[in-house]
C-alpha cells in the first residue's frame, strides 16, 4: 500500500476533447502525483490503455502527447458516408429526436415481430464512419503484453441494444423520461488480447458514428451512455473504489457535468473540471463539431486548458492544505514547546532561591 | 528562469502535494469550490429561453442547482468545521499567550528580584569597596610604616656597629656620640621619627638607640651606669693628625646650637673654653646620651 493511499484515475468520455486529459496528465506528472489505477470511458479509455501499457506516467503521457498530436494532423474518423449524411446522423446523437423516434419504431416493431426495412436494421448495428484508422492506432500505440504487466486498467462498455436504440434511450434519459442501464466495468487485463482489441473500440464506439463491438456474444458499444442521468457510465469511478483506491482523480470532459462526488462520500474524490468553456465549435452542431474535432488547434487548446485546469485546481488544495498543515504544526510546535517550560521554571526557581 | 527550471522547481514544490490528497476534508472543501465554479458558469451561459426551457424540461437545471447547493453546503460544512478548529486553534493559541503573560509576568517579577538583588549587592559591593580601599590605605600606611620602621632599624644598627666597630674613636666621646645620633637623625631613624605616625613605635625605637649609645659610651669610656665622668673626659677629643680638621668640621656641623638650648651639643662641638652653664660638670652616661638625644631629637625623644 502506498504511503499516502491507492490513487485512482477516472479519464472520462467526451470523443476528442480527450486531449484535455493529456493536459492533465502532464500537470500531474508536474506535480509528481503518482496513479496506481485507472478507469475510462470511450476516449478516455484509449487515453487509459496508453497509460496502462507504459512504463510509468511520465513515459505514457509523453505517449500521449505523441499520439495526439498525430491525431490532430491524421483524425482517425474516416468517413464513411457523405458529409451531409455525417452531420445528419452527428446531429441525432444529441440535438434531434427524429432519428431517435425512428429508433423508436423500429424497436417496438421488432418486439411485435413486425418486418423492419433490411436498410434501417443495419442502421441500427453499424456505425457511419469506417473505425479501420482507430484500430491501426490502437495496434499502433498499445502493447497488449505491457499492458498485462500496467497497472490495473478498467474500461466501460455499454451493453448496446443497437445504434440507434442506445440513441433513444439516451435521449429520454436526457429528457429524464426513464434512465439508461448502467455501463458495465471491465477490468482490461483479465481479457484475451483480442477481447482487450474490441473493448477497447466498444468503449469508444460513438453510436451511429462507429459500430459497436461484439464480445464474447455480447454487443457493446460507448460506455459513456450508461446510467446517463448521473454520468455513471462515462465517469467510471466505481471500479477504482471497489478496488480501494482512497484518492480518485476524476477528469471530466464536458461543461458543467451533472455527475456527483457526493454519490462517492467515502472517498476522496478530486475532481478536475474546465474552469473556462471546454466547448470549442458554436451552432446547434457545436458539440458535435467538438466530439469529432480532431484538428490541431483544438486539440492544442485542449491540452493547455487541461494542464491550467488541473494546475489550478490542484493548486486550490494544496493553498488550502498548506494552511491547515500549518497551523497543524504551528500547533504541534506550541504544544512540544510548552514540554520545555516546566523545566524551564525549575532551573530558574532553583536559581532563584539560591539568593534567597 | 527557464521552462526545465520551472518544471523542476514546480516539482520540488509538488513532493508535499499528494499529503495534501490525502486529507478528504481540503479536498472536499477546495474541490468543491473548483467544481461549483464549473457549475456556476454553466448556469450563467444557460439564461436564454431555450436553455431555460430545456433545462427546466429535462431536470438538469434543478439538478445543476442540487449540485451546486450541496457543494455550497459541504462548503458551508467544510467552513464551520474549520473555523470551529481554527477557533479552537486560536483559543489555544490564545491560552498559551496567556501562559507567555503570566510566565512573563513571573519572569518579571523574577528579574525584578535579580535587578533588587544586584542593585542590593552593588550598594554591598560600594561599601565593601570602601571598606576594602580603606582597609587597604590603612595596610598601605602600615606597610610604609613598617618599612621605614625597618630602614630606621637598618640605619640604626649600622650607625651603632659603625660606632662598635671603632670608626668614631678619633672623635671624643661626647662627640661620638653626637655624630652618631646625628647620623641617625639625617638617617632613615630620622625620617621614621619624623613621620606622621604613631609615636609608640618611634618612642620605641629612641629608647632602643639611647640605650644602645649609653651601652657604647659605657663601653667606650669603660664605665657602667652608676660612674660619671667629668664633663672634660667626654669632651676630649683624642690626639691624632686629623683631630684638627675634625674639630673644625664638627664645629661646622654643629654650629647651629645653642648655649642654652643644647648645651650638651654646643660643648661638644663647639668646645667653648667655659662650658656653658646648663653643662652638668659630672655626668653619666646615661645623662650624656640623654641629653644629647632631647637635644638632636626634641620633643619626639620623649613622646
Amino acid at each position: 500500500m502506498p504511503e499516502y493511499g491507492k490513487v485512482g484515475l477516472v479519464l472520462s468520455g467526451g470523443g476528442a476533447k480527450g486531449a484535455y486529459q493529456v493536459g492533465v496528465l502532464n500537470a500531474l506528472v508536474e506535480l509528481n502525483i503518482p496513479v496506481h489505477i485507472i478507469s475510462g470511458a470511450s476516449i478516455g479509455a484509449l487515453n487509459g490503455a496508453v497509460l496502462a501499457s507504459a512504463p510509468n506516467l511520465t513515459e505514457g503521457t509523453s505517449r500521449l502527447k505523441e499520439i495526439w498530436h498525430e491525431l490532430a494532423n491524421d483524425s482517425p474518423l474516416k468517413h464513411q458516408a457523405p458529409s451531409y449524411l455525417k452531420l445528419l446522423s452527428a446531429a441525432g446523437l444529441r440535438e434531434s429526436p427524429l432519428i431517435a423516434v425512428a429508433q423508436s419504431v423500429v424497436s417496438v416493431a421488432q418486439h411485435y415481430g413486425l418486418p423492419v426495412p433490411e436498410k434501417l436494421h443495419q442502421a441500427m448495428h453499424s456505425g457511419v464512419m469506417d473505425d479501420g484508422p482507430l484500430k491501426a492506432l490502437l495496434d499502433k500505440y498499445i502493447d497488449h503484453k505491457a499492458l498485462s504487466d500496467g497497472i490495473p486498467f478498467y474500461v466501460s462498455v455499454f451493453r448496446s441494444a443497437g445504434g440507434l436504440l442506445d440513441i433513444a434511450i439516451v435521449l429520454a434519459a436526457e429528457l429524464r423520461l426513464l434512465e439508461s442501464r448502467d455501463s458495465e466495468f471491465i477490468h482490461i487485463q483479465a481479457k484475451s488480447v483480442q477481447e482487450r482489441k474490441e473493448l477497447l473500440l466498444a468503449s469508444a464506439a460513438i453510436p451511429v458514428v462507429f459500430a459497436p463491438r461484439q464480445v464474447n456474444g455480447t454487443i457493446y458499444s460507448d460506455g459513456g451512455q450508461g446510467g446517463w442521468t448521473k454520468a455513471q457510465g462515462n465517469t467510471p469511478i466505481s471500479p477504482l473504489v471497489d478496488a480501494g483506491c482512497d484518492i480518485v482523480i476524476v477528469t471530466h470532459l464536458s461543461d458543467g457535468s451533472l455527475w456527483s462526488r457526493h454519490d462517492f462520500p467515502d472517498t476522496t474524490i478530486v475532481e478536475i473540471r474546465p474552469q473556462s468553456s471546454i466547448a470549442r465549435g458554436d451552432g446547434v452542431l457545436g458539440g458535435v463539431k467538438d466530439l469529432l474535432g480532431f484538428d490541431e488547434s483544438k486539440i492544442t487548446s485542449w491540452i493547455e486548458q487541461g494542464y491550467q485546469d488541473t494546475k489550478h485546481c490542484i493548486g486550490q488544495i494544496l493553498q488550502a492544505g498548506t494552511a491547515r498543515k500549518h497551523l497543524k504544526e504551528s500547533e504541534q510546535a506550541l504544544v512540544g514547546s510548552e514540554k520545555g517550560n516546566a523545566h524551564a521554571d525549575e532551573a530558574l526557581n532553583d536559581a532563584l532561591s539560591r539568593l534567597s | 528562469m527557464s521552462t526545465e527550471q520551472q518544471i523542476k522547481k514546480d516539482i520540488a514544490e509538488s513532493l508535499d502535494v499528494l499529503p495534501m490528497l490525502a486529507d478528504k476534508f481540503v479536498v472536499d472543501f477546495a474541490n468543491g469550490i473548483h467544481v461549483t465554479n464549473d457549475h456556476i458558469r454553466v448556469q450563467k451561459q444557460r439564461t436564454g429561453f431555450m436553455s431555460r426551457l430545456a433545462d427546466g424540461f429535462t431536470g438538469a437545471g434543478a439538478s445543476r442547482q442540487t449540485e451546486i447547493n450541496a457543494n455550497l453546503s459541504n462548503g458551508v460544512e467544510s467552513s464551520l468545521k474549520w473555523l470551529g478548529e481554527l477557533s479552537e486553534s486560536l483559543a489555544q493559541s490564545n491560552y498559551a499567550i496567556v501562559c507567555v503573560n503570566n510566565r512573563l509576568n513571573t519572569l518579571k517579577h523574577d528579574v525584578a528580584k535579580i535587578a533588587n538583588y544586584s542593585a542590593d549587592t552593588r550598594q554591598l559591593l560600594d561599601a565593601l569597596s570602601v571598606q576594602v580601599a580603606e582597609r587597604c590605605g590603612r595596610l598601605e600606611d602600615e606597610v610604609a610604616r613598617i618599612g621605614l620602621m625597618q630602614n630606621a632599624q637598618i640605619n640604626m644598627d649600622v650607625v651603632f656597629s659603625k660606632w662598635d666597630a671603632g670608626k668614631y674613636h678619633h672623635l671624643s666621646l661626647a662627640n661620638r656620640c653626637y655624630v652618631a645620633l646625628e647620623e641617625l637623625h639625617w638617617g632613615a631613624f630620622g625620617d621614621f621619627c619624623r613621620s606622621n605616625t604613631e609615636g609608640k613605635d618611634q618612642h620605641h625605637l629612641i629608647g632602643i638607640a639611647k640605650n644602645k649609645a649609653i651601652s657604647q659610651l659605657n663601653k667606650d669610656a669603660m664605665t657602667n651606669s652608676a660612674m660619671r665622668l667629668s664633663a672634660k673626659d667626654w669632651l676630649a677629643t683624642p690626639s691624632s693628625p686629623s683631630a684638627a680638621t675634625l674639630v673644625e668640621a664638627l664645629s661646622y656641623l654643629g654650629d647651629a646650637a645653642n648655649d642654652v638650648k643644647q648645651p650638651f651639643i654646643y660643648s661638644a662641638t663647639q668646645q667653648p673654653t667655659q662650658l656653658p652653664l646648663r653643662m652638668p660638670r659630672l655626668c653619666s652616661a646615661e645623662r650624656m646620651s640623654n641629653a644629647m638625644l632631647n637635644e638632636i631629637f626634641g620633643d619626639q625623644a620623649h613622646a
